[in-house]
C-alpha cells in the first residue's frame, strides 16, 4: 500500500503547513520529545501512503490527528503487551532557552506533562484538539470519530482531573 | 454554535461554555447560574486559567525546528523553483509567503515564547501582535485564540498585521505607543486555523483588502525580516 498512489505536491504542501501542531499534539500525547516525533513521522508517512484516502476540502489537520492518535493507541497497546514503564519524570529538556528559564520552564513543562500523562488517553487527544489546537466540537468528534456529546463530556472529565492536578502540583512539587 | 449538544450535567456545561460551544440561550442560562453560583464560577476560572497554562507550556512545541528527517518526507516529488512569483497562479502572494516562513521556520532556530517578560503596560492583544510569529497562534487572557496571518508596512511607515481570530479578520496598525489599532475587521471566508491560512485559497480576505488599499501598504515582509521585527520589538 505504501508505495500506491504518492501524495500530491498540494497535499505534501497542506501536510507541511499543519506539521508544528501535528508536532505540539504528538508529542503532548506522549511523554518524551523524541517519541512525539516519532509519532509525528509515522503520521506522515502513514498520511503519505494513504493520501488517496484523503477527501479534499476536508480538514487536512483533523485526518492527520486522527492518524496520529491511531498510531499512538495502536503502539501503546503494543507497549501494554511487552510491559514497559517509563516514568513520567523523565521529560526531555528543551532546547533554546537559558538557564533559569529552562529550568522554570522545564518545571512547568514537567507539570502540564504529568497532569496530560494522568488522563487516559482518549481523554487526552481530546482535551489537547480543543483547548490547545482550537477545534471546535465538531471538528474534534470528526477528528476522533466520535459524537460530539462525547467530546464534550470527555473535556468535562479531562479538565475536572486536570484542575485537581494542578492544583496539588501548586502546593510543594519538588521535580527540579 | 452547536445548538444541538445537550449537556448532561454541571461540569459539561462548564465546559462547553469555555468552548463557546452553547447555544445562545443556554450560554445565557449558564452564565445566570454562574452569577448566582460563586463556586461555579470560581471553577470556570479555575479551567480556564489551567486551559491557558497548558496552552502556554506547549506553545513553544510547535515553534522549534522541525525535524530534517520529516521535512525530507514531505519534499516536493519533482524540483519546482520558490521564487515568490513563480508559485502556481492559484496561490495568492499570501500563501506563497506562508511556506516560505514554514520553509524559514524549519530551517532557523526561533526559540520564541509568548510568555516572554511581563509587566508590559500595554493590552494582551498588542503584547500577542507584537510577540507572536505568523501562522503561530496565541492565547488572550480572556479566552481568544488569534493567528497572525501577515505583516506588512503601510505608507506611513506604521507595521501593520493581519489576525485571524475565530472566523474574524482583523487588519491592526502598531502606533509609537506600542498599541496595535485595528484598522479594519471583516469576516474571513476560509477554515480560521493556522495551518490553512498557509493554503487557503485568496478570497477569503478580501474583506480586508480596501484597508490594506488605503493604508497603502506593500507586499508582506519574509519570514526572516518578521522574525527580526519581533526580536527588535518592532523599532524600524
Amino acid at each position: 500500500m505504501a508505495e500506491k498512489e504518492p501524495a500530491g505536491g498540494k497535499l505534501r504542501a497542506d501536510i507541511l503547513s499543519v506539521l508544528p501542531r501535528l508536532r505540539r499534539f504528538c508529542e503532548a500525547m506522549c511523554r518524551h520529545a523524541g517519541d512525539g516525533d516519532e509519532l509525528m513521522q509515522a503520521t506522515v508517512e502513514r498520511a503519505l501512503a494513504r493520501g488517496h484516502l484523503f477527501v479534499p476540502g476536508t480538514r487536512v489537520d483533523s485526518w492527520m490527528f486522527r492518524i496520529a492518535q491511531n498510531i499512538y493507541i495502536d503502539e501503546r497497546r503494543r507497549v501494554a503487551r511487552r510491559g514497559e514503564h517509563v516514568p513520567v519524570e523523565q521529560i526531555d529538556p528543551l532546547p533554546g532557552v537559558d538557564g533559569r528559564e529552562l529550568v522554570e520552564h522545564r518545571s512547568e513543562l514537567a507539570a502540564i506533562h504529568r497532569a496530560l500523562q494522568s488522563l487516559p488517553a482518549d481523554q487526552r487527544a481530546t482535551f489537547l484538539l480543543v483547548a490547545v489546537e482550537g477545534q471546535s466540537y465538531r471538528e474534534a468528534a470528526e477528528a476522533l470519530g466520535i459524537p460530539v456529546g462525547t467530546v464534550m463530556s470527555r473535556l468535562a472529565r479531562a479538565r475536572s482531573r486536570i484542575a485537581i492536578l494542578l492544583a496539588q502540583g501548586e502546593g510543594g512539587e519538588d521535580d527540579r | 454554535m452547536t445548538g444541538d449538544i445537550v449537556a448532561e450535567d454541571r461540569e459539561e456545561r462548564l465546559a462547553a461554555w469555555l468552548d463557546d460551544a452553547l447555544s445562545p440561550a443556554d450560554r445565557q442560562a449558564f452564565e445566570a447560574e454562574m452569577e448566582a453560583d460563586p463556586a461555579l464560577a470560581a471553577l470556570a476560572v479555575q479551567w480556564r486559567e489551567n486551559d491557558r497554562r497548558i496552552r502556554e507550556a506547549l506553545s513553544g512545541i510547535a515553534q522549534r525546528p522541525l525535524p530534517e528527517a520529516t521535512l525530507a518526507l514531505l519534499a516536493p516529488p519533482d524540483p519546482v523553483p520558490h521564487a515568490d512569483n513563480d508559485n502556481p497562479r492559484r496561490m495568492g502572494r499570501r500563501i506563497a509567503w506562508g511556506l516560505v516562513a514554514f520553509g524559514t521556520l524549519a530551517a532557523a532556530s526561533l526559540a520564541l515564547f509568548l510568555n516572554i517578560g511581563s509587566g508590559a503596560a500595554v493590552d494582551p492583544l498588542s503584547q500577542a501582535l507584537d510577540r507572536t510569529p505568523s501562522l503561530a497562534e496565541a492565547s488572550l487572557p480572556d479566552g481568544r485564540r488569534i493567528v497572525p496571518s501577515l505583516t506588512v508596512r503601510a505608507a506611513d511607515g506604521r507595521w501593520c498585521r493581519e489576525y485571524r481570530s475565530g472566523e474574524t479578520l482583523t487588519l491592526a496598525c502598531r502606533g509609537g505607543d506600542g498599541r496595535w489599532m485595528t484598522e479594519a475587521s471583516g469576516k474571513g471566508q476560509g477554515p480560521e486555523s493556522a495551518e490553512t491560512i498557509a493554503v487557503a485559497a485568496g478570497g477569503s480576505d478580501a474583506a480586508l483588502d480596501p484597508a490594506f488599499q488605503r493604508l497603502g501598504a506593500g507586499d508582506p515582509v519574509d519570514a526572516a525580516t518578521e522574525t527580526k521585527l519581533i526580536a527588535d520589538r518592532w523599532r524600524r
